[in-house]
């Protein structure tokens, strides 16, 4: 479904893509574990285009993506959450959703109608709700929201247009660890053909969601394999160790 | 996302009762100020549809009236058109320049958007200033009025111009009002608030901001239009960028992204205009002053300060619930 | 005549000195923009007060007090301007800084024209630069050149200040990055107030020199704030060389283009710019990389 050959990727002398290759089938759920710095964030921004890498190929669902942008790949079906919420930040929680389900849907630059009122876009808007756990907070404008909700309406956006497959930043980086097993629970619930990319430091929480498991570690894949691996070898330990014990 | 909140409806209702009681009983000088104001009030309804809405911020807007009275002038005079289909033509060009400058300046923001839109208004005005086929310095005259004696109606007469004129304004705050609840408006506010996240989400974006700024360019050609068919005689002033300047400061006085707002400001700063001119020669510094004291207060515009006061007495009841539930 | 050497050292010289006038006036802003992300349109505003200034001064105290006192005297303008509006708006954003700016200079035109009234002010050049030299073939004001060893003399100046001095260190890693300024143990208000107030008093000196070869008049700084946004913009907003170039670009595009292609002139400095802000819309020489 999604698949990367060799990417690269520098910025200046730094190296923080080497010559990553993954493959993710339809409706793999995959973490990717890795300390800070590791360049999971720039792996997902050569996902989607926002940036360009050096060397090396995107596939999304058997088709080269790699010269394509941002918005056409996203009308591809291939969707994003940020580390750092990135969200229209003076409208409500609805139209948060509804824009993005507008946008999707191709009803982004129409002119002769509302999308918001739209019965498709109304239904994804509920749908998407119910995903993430927003219905109570539906009319709520985003900046008198508590930061948790808007970490699950950053999501809540990237579900919103419908993709085959989400790449989620960190989803709850800054949210208690109550929150954070609520949202791993919501996680479990969605649909079992959406592909799911997540980039995850909590290693209990990761292990619970994971299907397969990467690993990045200065920017190259060290771990590409299944959970109950990974939980076996000493590898993760020595990465997040030393990243520990080099702060 | 614009809504017509009930104080808008309200505003907008008496405005139009205003106008046309105003209408009815204003003597020569009095349809001509109300006259002046439409062409304002649709100028700043253009203006403010792409800054108010979607962040952008444009210099260039009186270049658009001027090109389209320009047009309009031209068209009549040169052509050969009648009145109607000069307008057309020039609400066509208008609006195809507006596309134009839109999709070139789209990936700029902030400041740089401001200064872009600035370059291609005054390239317009240099253009026309340094053009002898179009009157350089000394500007055109004789653009026509239409001609709607077949319905009875005889547009030299100021008071039926004054009506057209008011008319005209409904038709363009009509228009604006639907972009901005069609998809294009949606993208459009979304686009000022998070244009990254847009992008992201599928949504070509210089696309929507190009066809945004047409929109709002045909509006502003439509007010060139009417001012030519005002004052029948077109000069390259009205292309300058304090027109633009100008235009941005009514919107704020009224109310930036409030699309009455600045109606409301047009009314205003036309009679203020009037009014204090007749006092002293220095109402522009005057309006300098209001302009000054209005952003510094932080306030957004007259309409704004309305809306902010309404709704500190009448707190919605779900924000409430949203912040104790967090 | 355009194989004529003369004509081509007379139409430099001209472009020159429009150019450096041109960077006295831009140094200013796109420094305080680079520092302080600060638009100021009145710029210009300060430049017409400078020539005001110069050409009062000028009938009681000779061409040279008036070239001393004009920056003296808009220099604690912008100091009043800068407590009384320019702090509180400096982190309005572009859109209330741009707003607050352009009252100023409706402001600024009626103040000049109650003081000074609407007619053009006329002031005499000092006697010992009037008059033309002969250079390379063509007789040259000596006034003009005059413009143009000051603008190289600030130039060389803000070049010395800005490389060699610890100020100047101060200004460029407050340009870069303001926050890491402050991290560093930099006073930045302090160091704000004091880009502030030269620029201003940059804008005052153009004044003063301008105000012999052009007529002093209340719209004057309007005329020179659209050049001078030009310039900055092209260079890149906030850089020195930015200036520098973008000064250089402007006044031989202008000065070429009026006597080369008569019909295309004016429209060809903003197809430059537009042309600019399309490929590189940080402008040619952008301070930050
Ligand atoms: N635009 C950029 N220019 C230069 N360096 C960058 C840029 N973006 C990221 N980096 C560097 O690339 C490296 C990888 O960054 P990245 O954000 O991908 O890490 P990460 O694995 O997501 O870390 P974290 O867990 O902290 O989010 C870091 O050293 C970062 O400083
Ligand atoms: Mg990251």
């Amino acid at each position: 479904m999604l698949e990367t050959r060799s990417l690269s990727k520098s910025f200046g002398p730094i190296q923080v893509t080497r010559n990553v290759s993954l493959k993710l089938e339809k409706g793999e759920r995959r973490v990717i574990l890795g300390p800070n710095g590791a360049g999971k964030t720039t792996l997902f921004n050569q996902l989607v285009g926002e940036l360009r890498p050096d060397s090396g190929t995107i596939h999304l669902d058997g088709a080269d993506v790699t010269a394509l942008r941002v918005a056409d790949r996203a009308r591809r079906g291939l969707s994003r959450s940020y580390q750092k919420n990135t969200l229209f930040d003076g409208l409500t929680i609805a139209e948060n959703l509804g824009l993005a389900a507008a946008v999707a849907l191709g009803k982004g630059q129409g002119l002769w109608s509302d999308p918001l009122q739209s019965a498709e876009v109304r239904e994804t808007v509920r749908d998407v709700a119910a995903q993430v756990d927003l219905a109570p907070h539906l009319d709520a404008r985003v900046d008198a929201v508590s930061y948790g909700i808007r970490r699950q309406l950053e999501v809540g956006i990237a579900l919103a247009t419908r993709p085959k497959v989400i790449l989620m930043d960190e989803p709850t980086s800054g949210v208690g660890p109550e929150m954070s097993k609520g949202f791993h629970r919501l996680l479990k619930a969605l649909p079992r053909d959406l592909t799911i990319l997540i980039i995850e430091h909590d290693m209990d929480l990761a292990f619970d969601v994971a299907d397969t498991i990467t690993v990045l570690n200065y920017g190259e894949v060290v771990f590409d394999g299944l959970p109950e691996a990974a939980r076996g070898s000493s590898l993760l330990k020595d990465i997040y160790l030393g990243a520990w014990e080099d702060a | 996302m614009f809504t017509h909140t009930p104080l808008r409806l309200a505003t907008l209702a008496l405005l139009a009762a205003a106008a046309l009681t105003y209408a009815a009983v204003a003597g020569f000088f009095g349809l001509e100020i109300l006259a002046e104001i439409a062409i304002l009030a649709i100028l700043v309804i253009a203006l403010d549809l792409v800054a108010g809405f979607g962040g952008m911020v444009s210099l260039c807007h009186g270049a658009l009236l001027g090109v389209g009275a320009y047009a309009f002038t031209v068209a009549a005079n040169d052509a050969g058109l009648t009145a109607l289909p000069a307008m057309i033509l020039a609400i066509a060009l208008s609006t195809a320049l507006a596309f134009v400058i839109g999709a070139v300046c789209a990936r700029s923001t902030g400041i740089y958007f401001i200064m872009a839109t600035l370059a291609f208004g005054q390239m317009a005005y240099s253009f026309v200033f340094q053009s002898p086929l179009y009157g350089g310095d000394d500007g055109l005259s004789g653009a026509p009025r239409p001609d709607l004696s077949a319905l009875g109606i005889d547009l030299t007469d100021s008071r039926a111009f004054a009506l057209y004129a008011l008319l005209l304004v409904a038709l363009a705050y009509a228009v604006a009002a639907a972009t901005l609840r069609s998809g294009l408006g949606r993208s459009l506010v979304g686009l000022h608030h998070n244009e990254k996240r847009l992008r992201a989400l599928g949504l070509t974006v210089w696309r929507a901001k190009a066809t945004a700024f047409a929109i709002s360019g045909a509006l502003a050609g439509l007010a060139g239009c009417l001012a030519a068919q005002h004052t029948q005689y077109v000069s390259p002033g009205l292309l300058s960028w304090t027109v633009s300047g100008e235009a941005l400061v009514v919107v704020i006085l009224g109310g930036l992204g409030t699309l009455v707002g600045p109606i409301l400001g047009a009314v205003l700063f036309v009679i203020l205009k009037h009014e204090i001119s007749a006092l002293t020669p220095y109402w522009h510094a005057i309006v300098g002053l209001i302009l000054i004291a209005v952003v510094m207060s932080r306030a957004n515009g007259v309409f704004g300060f309305l809306e902010t006061r309404l709704a500190a007495r009448k707190p919605q009841p779900q924000v409430k619930e949203a912040k104790a539930d967090a | 005549m355009t194989t004529d050497l003369g004509f081509w050292v007379l139409q430099t010289l001209n472009a020159l000195q429009l150019s450096m006038l041109l960077f006295l006036l831009s140094v200013g802003l796109t420094v305080i923009f680079g520092l302080m992300h600060f638009v100021n349109l009145a710029h210009g505003s300060l430049y017409a007060f400078g020539a005001y200034v110069a050409a009062t001064l000028s009938g009681t105290l000779g061409y040279w007090g008036g070239f001393l006192l004009a920056p003296l005297a808009v220099a604690v303008l912008g100091a009043g301007l800068y407590f009384s509006l320019i702090q509180s708006q400096r982190r309005a954003g572009p859109m209330a800084q741009v707003l607050v700016t352009f009252g100023l200079i409706f402001v600024a035109v009626d103040a000049t024209r109650l003081v000074w009234g609407d007619l053009p002010i006329g002031i005499a050049i000092p006697s010992f630069l009037d008059g033309q030299i002969a250079l390379l073939g063509v007789e040259y004001p000596i006034y003009r050149l005059f413009i143009i060893a000051l603008g190289l003399a600030i130039l060389a100046l803000l070049t010395l200040v800005l490389t060699r001095t610890q100020v100047g260190a101060m200004i460029r890693a407050g340009v870069d990055n303001d926050r890491m300024a402050a991290c560093l143990g930099i006073n930045v208000e302090r160091m704000f107030f004091l880009v502030f107030v030269v620029g201003c008093a940059l804008a005052g000196l153009a004044g003063a020199v301008a105000a012999p070869v052009l007529s002093v008049t209340p719209d004057m700084g309007l005329q020179i704030l659209i050049p001078t946004l030009i310039v900055i913009v092209i260079g890149g907003l906030g850089s020195l060389r930015g200036a520098v170039a973008g000064s250089l670009i402007f006044g031989f595009v202008q000065t070429f283009g009026a006597v080369l292609l008569p019909t295309l002139s004016s429209v060809l400095i903003y197809a430059l710019l537009a042309a600019v802000l399309v490929t590189r819309p940080e402008g040619l020489l952008p301070a930050k990389g």
